[in-house]
């Protein structure tokens, strides 16, 4: 009896077990393709309310932005050496392409911090939206942040590469209205471009991964 | 000196130059302006300008741009490619992600003029070209066509790669509607369009957009037909919907012909109270002390002091048919009293309930069974009731006065009555007629009903009879004439056997038994009779208000007896008694009427109610 009753709960129990072992290789691994789907996502949601955001700060200031608007080089990211055009960009690697993503991503962190402190002393009509667009870019960049870092996780080492692009504006961003307006439609200027450079290397990084869906590249 | 004079002439030829185009009014040129510059593919990008006033002049523009980290000026590489006013940035001269600032220069012999710089990112004025092969076809499905386009990407948007994402939109219109239909496709490269008119065409364009970028132009219309597929469906649907009415019409015809049937089915008609006196409208439409006081009937309960006496309307009469008469020769001044009156005479109404020993079993059977309805037995029990009450006098007076009416019926009970004239046989009780039946069927009464089937049983001529007779317990449409030929038979019987064969179920001379009911056999199976309500006290001690009818004497005196010998004694008198009332020789106690008799003993049967008979004579 009690022979048989093992012998039983033994294929069964090894049976369970194999589906459990089974589950957990499955679950634990999420596919490279749906992670890299969902951060090519965030990052174009990002990029979109940057420019809704620019193009607002824009309008209501458009003459002093044009006159006195310092040069996007000026800005605290230009010295990441990034892919200025497709033949480049194809050649760089998956690794090399997230941890760009990454350090421009990290980049930003700080400066995202001052905008959102000095939005709500903004001298601009729509000075709520503006507040509440620029807390929203905050966290979908927080959770950008989590999503690529776990995604450098599956790729290798070489992804884990960060670039260290400190911000030296400091907290101040300027005395006067019209001085923080500028440096508030330049800093969003800025940031407009890189998140545009996060979501480009992260949709070619898609297209490349393993098996990606025939419909979407 | 020499080298002054050319400069000097020049001065004058310019100065002579400007102001002879003065006179003919050419100017420098106008203000070019750029209006836009479009990248197709992220790669390349291409600007426009619009050029101003020429001037009058031949006036040539060239492009200038510098890019955002250096001072360097460059000049437009293509100024063909792209058109006319246009310049084109080919692979190697687009840079990404850095901004360009472009100026347009008009230049004629009078000067030049610059146009306002633009500045442009290339990543961000992406417009691609619109989608290619657009393919529409008719998709069959299940007969519901519907539509299935199919197109390409722009040739040069590399979306293979993942350098430009692309999302697509369709937008469909019928080819004289004037709306169009917009549907978003998003990355996928097919669509279906559902819900297409029979006979139809449709155009069918195309559009795409990057993903932060302009939307394209769209494409070239794509013209479909759509078949025509709806007949062979209205065929159809036409044909169940004729059925369907067809069927819903003879539905509502049967229901219509059963409409009162069904009414009764569904909604059974509500029995209404059938209490006497009980005035339905009373009770809609009166108040509660209205209701309750016609509930009062007079005479019931009885409060008077006729008590059980007017309500005792049962008596058995006996019928003896003619040819027994002649047995019954000697006892023929009795007799005449109880000469079984016809069968002829007996049409019924005259009958007490239950007018003989086997008649009583028939009639209570009889009002067992038509317990409810209109009965015309109960009906004519109910007259001879109305006709009782109104002159148990007259009654009295008539039986004493005509002693041969009857026809040999002997009334044995209540009050008085000798053999009843046919017509007088009021002996219902003033109540419920089905308890008047319950009373008359005494069973201890001349003759119990099991020993009458018992006598059939054992009569070997009498189970024709039996038989008859069972018919007759089983119709009970001409009660009258069943009656008339049952008394005969079974008096015929009684007076065959003997009445040792006489099985009496031992029963106290004083209990009562009523009928139950009347089996297939026709045994009719007696309970003992619950004591109801009919008389209150008077009722219960029976026994002591019935003495024996010994016989009328010639004075028309109702000769009581008063000893009873025994129950076979008694049950051989009773028989006698139905027979004829024979003067019992045992006992010759005769009693005369008086009120100090009032109490009897007990005897079997046959008894007449003294209490009552002593007060007839007041009367």
């Amino acid at each position: 009896m009690s022979h048989g009753t093992s012998g039983t709960s033994g294929t069964s129990g090894s049976r369970i077990f194999m589906t459990v072992l089974y589950l957990v290789a499955s679950c634990s691994s999420v596919p490279i393709n749906d992670l890299l789907d969902r951060v090519s996502q965030r990052s174009d949601k990002i990029h979109s309310l940057s420019t809704t955001l620019s193009q607002e700060l824009d309008s209501q200031f458009p003459l002093m932005g044009r006159v006195i608007t310092p040069r996007p080089y000026m800005c605290h990211t230009s010295s990441l050496q990034t892919p200025n055009d497709k033949a480049q960009a194809l050649q760089v690697s998956e690794s090399d392409l997230l941890s760009l993503a990454r350090s421009l991503l990290q980049a930003w962190v700080d400066p995202l911090l001052v905008l959102s402190s000095s939005a709500s002393s903004l001298p601009h009509p729509a000075q709520n939206a503006i507040a509440t667009k620029i807390r929203e870019l905050q966290e979908h960049s927080k959770s950008l942040g989590d999503g690529l870092d776990i995604l450098s996780g599956k790729m290798g080492p070489a992804a884990q590469n960060l670039s260290l692009l400190p911000y030296s504006g400091g907290n101040d961003i300027g005395q006067d209205r019209i001085s923080r307006i500028i440096h508030l439609n330049f800093l969003m200027s800025c940031f407009r471009r890189d998140s545009h450079k996060i979501d480009s290397f992260l949709k070619v990084l898609r297209c490349r991964a393993t098996q990606p869906q025939p419909e979407m590249c | 000196m020499m080298k002054n004079v050319p400069g000097s002439l020049l001065l004058l030829l310019v100065i002579n130059v400007t102001l002879d185009a003065e006179k003919i009014g050419l100017r420098p040129p106008g203000k070019p302006v750029l209006t836009m510059c479009r990248s197709p593919e992220k790669e390349t990008f291409t600007c426009w300008w619009e050029p101003g006033s020429d001037g009058g002049l031949p006036t040539t523009y060239a492009l200038y741009y510098t890019k955002e980290n250096s001072d360097a000026v460059f000049e437009c590489p293509d100024y063909h490619t792209a058109g006319k006013n246009s310049c084109f940035f080919n692979k190697n001269d687009t840079s990404l992600w850095v901004n360009y600032n472009i100026t347009v220069v008009a230049t004629n012999t009078l000067g030049r003029t610059f146009s306002d710089p633009m500045d442009i990112d290339v990543v961000y004025i992406v417009k691609p070209n619109p989608p290619e092969e657009l393919n529409v076809t008719v998709m069959e499905d299940k007969s519901w066509p519907f539509l299935r386009a199919s197109w390409e990407s722009p040739d040069k948007a590399d979306t293979r790669s993942g350098w430009i994402t692309l999302i697509y939109e369709l937008r469909v219109k019928l080819e004289d509607d004037g709306e169009w239909e917009m549907h978003l496709a998003g990355q996928q490269k097919v669509f279906n369009i559902f819900s297409l008119r029979s006979g139809g065409t449709y155009q069918v364009q195309v559009r795409c957009k990057p993903d932060h970028g302009f939307w394209s132009e769209w494409s070239s219309t794509s013209y479909i037909k759509v078949p025509d597929y709806f007949h062979r469906e209205k065929s159809m649907w036409i044909l169940v919907t004729v059925f369907a009415a067809f069927i819903f019409l003879i539905a509502a015809w049967l229901i219509h012909m059963n409409g009162h049937s069904l009414k009764h089915c569904i909604l059974p008609p509500v029995p209404g109270p059938k209490i006497k006196g009980f005035d339905k409208k009373l009770l809609k439409y009166g108040n509660s002390e209205e209701i309750l006081t016609a509930l009062v009937v007079p005479g019931f309960p009885p409060t008077t002091s006729s008590t059980c006496d007017d309500l005792l309307v049962e008596y058995l009469e006996v019928y003896i048919p003619e040819d027994q008469e002649m047995i019954l020769e000697e006892s023929k001044a009795e007799r005449d009293l109880l000469k079984s009156e016809a069968l002829r005479s007996d049409n019924d109404s005259g009958r007490g309930s239950c007018d003989s020993h086997t008649l009583l079993m028939e009639k209570c059977a009889q009002v067992k069974e038509t317990d409810i309805g209109e009965n015309p037995v109960m009906k004519e029990k109910q007259r001879h009731q109305q006709e009782w009450n109104e002159s148990p006098l007259a009654y009295a007076h008539k039986d004493l006065l005509s002693p041969d009416m009857s026809g040999g019926r002997v009334k044995t009970w209540p009050s008085v009555f000798s053999p009843l004239p046919q017509q007088s046989a009021a002996t219902l009780s003033q109540t419920n007629p089905l308890v008047m039946a319950k009373q008359h069927c005494h069973s201890d009464s001349l003759f119990p009903l099991g020993s009458t089937s018992s006598y059939f049983n054992h009569t070997a001529h009498s189970t024709e009879e039996a038989h008859r007779h069972s018919e007759f317990y089983t119709t009970n449409n001409h009660p009258q004439k069943l009656q008339a030929r049952s008394d005969l038979n079974i008096s015929n019987i009684g007076y065959s056997e003997t009445p040792t064969s006489l099985q009496l179920p031992p029963m106290q001379p004083t209990s009562y038994v009523e009928v139950q009911e009347v089996n297939r056999d026709n045994m009719v199976l007696l309970q003992p009779a619950v004591s109801k309500g009919c008389c209150g006290d008077g009722r219960i001690d029976n026994r002591e208000d019935y003495s024996k009818v010994k016989g009328m004497s010639s004075d028309k005196v109702l000769l009581l007896q008063r000893d009873v010998v025994s129950h076979e004694m008694d049950l051989s008198k009773e028989q006698k008694i139905n027979g004829a009332l024979e003067a019992d020789s045992s006992s010759p106690q005769v009693s005369t009427v008086s009120p100090a008799q009032n109490k009897m003993s007990p005897t079997v049967d046959g008894y007449v109610d003294t209490a009552v008979m002593f007060t007839l004579p007041t009367h």
